[in-house]
């Protein structure tokens, strides 16, 4: 998957929490989920099974631990995709 | 340093399914799994749980200055329903929390012996950015400081500014739902 793919893919999974529509709209790598897009913390939690439901893998709670830009998790989703 | 966090029942009820597959097994430990299994209210030990690990951790990031996201490596024990700590690697929370059915309202510090101020208030349904600006407004008011303003640094935790000097006074900020607090030492 190329990396505007990733971000689509992304970028569908965290609408539904997102509480901050200009940031979603300038959504790009470096968007901070709790600090740009004003998820909520327990909202992180609906990301992170929704995006291991979407690419179908499993995100360890170390992983997770970094989880808290568009960045960190399309490094993270890339990772578990690559030895799937 | 001090932390607080305030879950607003309702909106939790609206915002978040706790009961999907594996949304307790990515926060809580297996003990605190057990806690919410045996309690009369789950949905409110959810909330507590989740409450007290948020207050610990808003003091855990102004200690270490580094953020993460690992609600489970933050384990909380009850002393009573309202009193408890939480523990994370070598560090030691002791948190104090209020709960009713509409909310509830946790604050961690450091030192359990240190003394603090905390108002909690029912705010009118804003929208996010101007529930924080009126919770600002508030506790700004409360502090009764004349030309401060706040300013979140580069890991998200609020200081307090005169003209373009920092202050150091410890402090924190929540808001959720129809709900607002903050605490200081």
């Amino acid at each position: 998957m190329n990396k505007e793919e990733l971000i689509t893919k992304l970028k569908t999974i965290v609408q539904p929490y997102i509480q901050d529509e200009e940031a979603f709209a300038n959504l790009s790598e470096e968007t901070d989920f709790i600090n740009d897009l004003k998820i909520n913390s327990a909202n992180l939690v609906d990301v992170i099974l929704d995006v291991e439901d979407e690419f179908d893998i499993r995100i360890e709670n170390d992983d997770m631990e970094k989880m808290t830009s568009v960045k960190a998790a399309m490094d993270i989703v890339n990772e578990k995709l690559a030895v799937k | 340093m001090i932390g607080n966090d305030i879950v607003d029942l309702k909106q939790a009820a609206k915002d978040s399914n706790w009961k999907r597959p594996r949304f307790l097994d990515k926060v809580f430990t297996v003990e605190e799994q057990q806690l919410i299994a045996d309690a009369k209210n789950q949905h409110q030990m959810v909330w507590l749980l989740w409450s007290m690990k948020e207050a610990a951790y808003k003091v855990n990031v102004q200690q270490f200055g580094k953020r993460f996201f690992n609600p489970k490596r933050l384990e909380c024990e009850f002393v009573s329903l309202e009193k408890g700590q939480v523990v994370i690697d070598f560090e030691t929370y002791f948190t104090s929390s209020e709960i009713s059915k509409d909310y509830v309202y946790t604050v961690a510090v450091l030192n359990p012996k240190q003394s603090y101020k905390s108002e909690w208030f029912r705010d009118k349904k804003l929208e996010i950015s101007k529930q924080s600006d009126h919770l600002q407004n508030r506790f700004l008011k409360a502090l009764n400081l004349d030309l401060t303003t706040i300013i979140k640094n580069n890991v998200g935790v609020p200081k307090l500014y005169c003209n373009t000097k920092v202050l150091n006074t410890s402090f924190s900020l929540t808001h959720h739902g129809a709900f607002s607090g903050y605490t200081m030492l």
